[in-house]
């Protein structure tokens, strides 16, 4: 029929540019990175060749894989939970009848599109214990004398405190839209038959606000896993390995040490592990519920 | 909006019960203290280091650095005006090239494909879905890996055009797949008159859709924008001098530079305007597109 081909044809049109350059710019530099991830590929050497497992091998037989796994774990889980907590509870705070309400939720989303360079720059700055105000005056103030970049354990703190400022507002509002899309009156059943705050907590807006809960905490562990910029600001990794992350680790093997094929390998291992935390978290939760 | 007005009735705990006891109201006023208590202490937390930036940027060097801070000083606009002489300004240029290219492409790409596959049923559609997820789950530097070894084999690195190339693998999905989302929903009767009149699907497209999603258009383009205005890692392993962005001029004045305070806060401050502007300006937009992004 003349019609369901001129039809056909005005989708192909429409289609295929866009697909094509989708392809190109996801699809394509996937490929090829696998290609890259099995062969031994340096950006100096200009010879090129086929390594096999040998990448993978080198990488999983290292210590500092195994360090950057643990500080991943750690910096993903901090991070994650705190601002899982913290915006849940501005959420429900803020789905309130309060004074100010409307201009609290403006100025809670400004860190969402503050660049997450800045906002490491910025609590760096503060926390200096040279020049900042907080690293160098308060907390001396109130007889604390540290050196939160220089010592590991309160440079990941402050790193994850710079994710959580960065990042929380995302789940508040996730978790706002979600808890605007709970019908009010359940609500107003359960008030009538005498549920407290907490119990109108754990029976309608926790279950209702699971499913949001989960595609926000899945979209956060992805983006804590790929987190550079702010810990590449404020630490560059360190000091040592503290605050050395999978991206930390892969930016040194690919672009200090320009060992791309290894950078490649270290590559595809953090995106199976993306897959596999995405699919547990998805099935736990399924689970539970 | 809609929740907008239920919110006022679904408040769970701090609603007034007409006829409560003195009890019950004397912990209704402590609950509403502490949870304003908390909401005040989180502004102030997320506010704090952004009023210090800008306060910092109009600070000399010497009053920037003194301890205790000094609160009340001299405004200057030094820092600033070093951002012009001191020939800083390109990368702001260079994102803003980048910014705009990826906002036309993304949506000149974009809007055609999310239209054809708003419109067609079943699979396609759901592959899609997995196809942009799985570009959140790629590690930004999965992405570089081959985007640098292609980009050095090609020549060229620290160019504008492969930091464009780089942020179209996030964008575009991204824009793609909120456009589809939007144009499922809008009103099929819109179109339908069109090509009943026998005007060909980019016709209808052009006359009958296009018009009504303005508003739309412009929050695509805008988280377009920001996303690729903030990007760092991409644009910092892609660029060394010329092509630099607003980021990884920020990143490297706070690695290297014997610590000018205010001019790396009047950086800071200047990679911050655009988003301020965005924010005041079209703020219904932005947390729509975001959460749309999230949940739908």
């Amino acid at each position: 029929m003349a019609v369901g081909v001129r039809q056909r044809w005005e989708r192909a049109t429409m289609l295929a540019p866009g697909l094509l350059a989708l392809a190109g710019v996801t699809l394509f530099p996937g490929i090829y990175l696998l290609y890259m991830s099995v062969m031994g590929w340096t950006a100096f050497s200009p010879v090129v060749r086929f390594a096999g497992v040998d990448n993978f091998r080198t990488l999983l037989r290292s210590a500092s894989f195994w360090e950057a796994a643990g500080t991943t774990l750690l910096f993903v889980t901090l991070s994650t939970g705190l601002s899982l907590l913290l915006g849940l509870a501005l959420a429900l705070a803020l789905n309130e009848d309060l004074r100010g309400r409307g201009a609290m939720r403006t100025l809670l989303t400004l860190p969402l599109i503050v660049p997450p360079v800045v906002a490491g720059f910025g609590w760096k700055f503060l926390l200096s214990s040279d020049v900042g105000v907080i690293g160098a005056f308060l907390l001396p103030l109130a007889g604390i004398r540290v050196a939160p970049m220089g010592d590991p354990q309160l440079a990941m703190a402050s790193v994850v405190l710079a994710d959580i400022w960065s990042k929380t507002s995302f789940m508040f509002l996730i978790t706002l839209a979600g808890l605007q899309a709970i019908p009010p009156f359940l609500y107003e059943a359960a008030r009538i038959d005498g549920a407290g705050f907490w119990a109108q907590l754990r029976l309608i807006t926790l279950p209702l606000l699971k499913g949001v809960l989960i595609i926000a905490v899945i979209l956060r562990v992805l983006d804590a896993i790929n987190t550079f910029d702010v810990i590449f600001v404020m630490t560059q990794g360190g000091p040592g390995t503290a605050t050395a992350t999978f991206s930390i680790l892969g930016w040194k093997i690919g672009f200090t040490y320009f060992d791309l094929g290894q950078a490649a390998a270290l590559a595809v291992l953090m995106m199976v592990g993306a897959v596999f935390a995405t699919n547990v978290l998805i099935r736990r939760t399924r689970l539970a519920g | 909006m809609r929740a907008e007005r239920a919110a006022g009735a679904a408040t769970p705990a701090l609603q007034e019960r007409p006829r409560a006891l003195p009890r019950a109201a004397s912990r209704r006023r402590w609950a509403l203290a502490l949870v304003y208590g908390f909401l005040l202490t989180y502004l102030a937390f997320v506010l704090f280091p952004l009023v210090w930036l800008l306060l910092s940027s109009l600070k000399t060097r010497a009053d920037a650095l003194a301890l205790p801070p000094r609160i009340i000083f001299t405004p200057t606009f030094e820092a600033y005006e070093k951002l012009f002489t001191a020939g800083i300004l390109m990368p702001f240029g260079n994102s803003m090239f980048v910014g705009f290219t990826n906002i036309a492409t993304a949506l000149v790409l974009g809007v055609p494909a999310a239209y054809a596959l708003a419109r067609m049923q079943g699979g396609a559609k759901q592959q899609l879905s997995f196809w942009v997820l799985s570009t959140r789950m790629a590690p930004a530097f999965g992405v570089i890996v081959p985007i640098y070894a292609l980009m050095r084999t090609l020549g060229l690195l620290d160019t504008r055009f492969s930091v464009t190339l780089a942020h179209l693998s996030f964008n575009l999905p991204f824009a793609i797949w909120l456009l589809m989302r939007y144009f499922e929903d809008l009103p099929v009767e819109l179109e339908e008159a069109a090509l009943v009149d026998g005007a060909s699907r980019w016709g209808a497209l052009r006359h009958a859709v296009l018009p009504v999603s303005a508003p739309m258009l412009v929050a695509v383009a805008i988280l377009v924008f920001v996303a690729s205005w903030n990007e760092f890692i991409l644009a910092f392993i892609l660029t060394s001098a010329e092509a630099r962005t607003v980021p990884v001029l920020v990143a490297s004045l706070a690695g290297t530079m014997a610590f000018d305070w205010p001019l790396m806060s009047a950086v800071s401050a200047g990679a911050m305007v655009p988003a301020l502007l965005l924010v005041f300006v079209v703020q219904r937009h932005i947390t729509r597109g975001l959460t749309l992004g999230a949940i739908q």
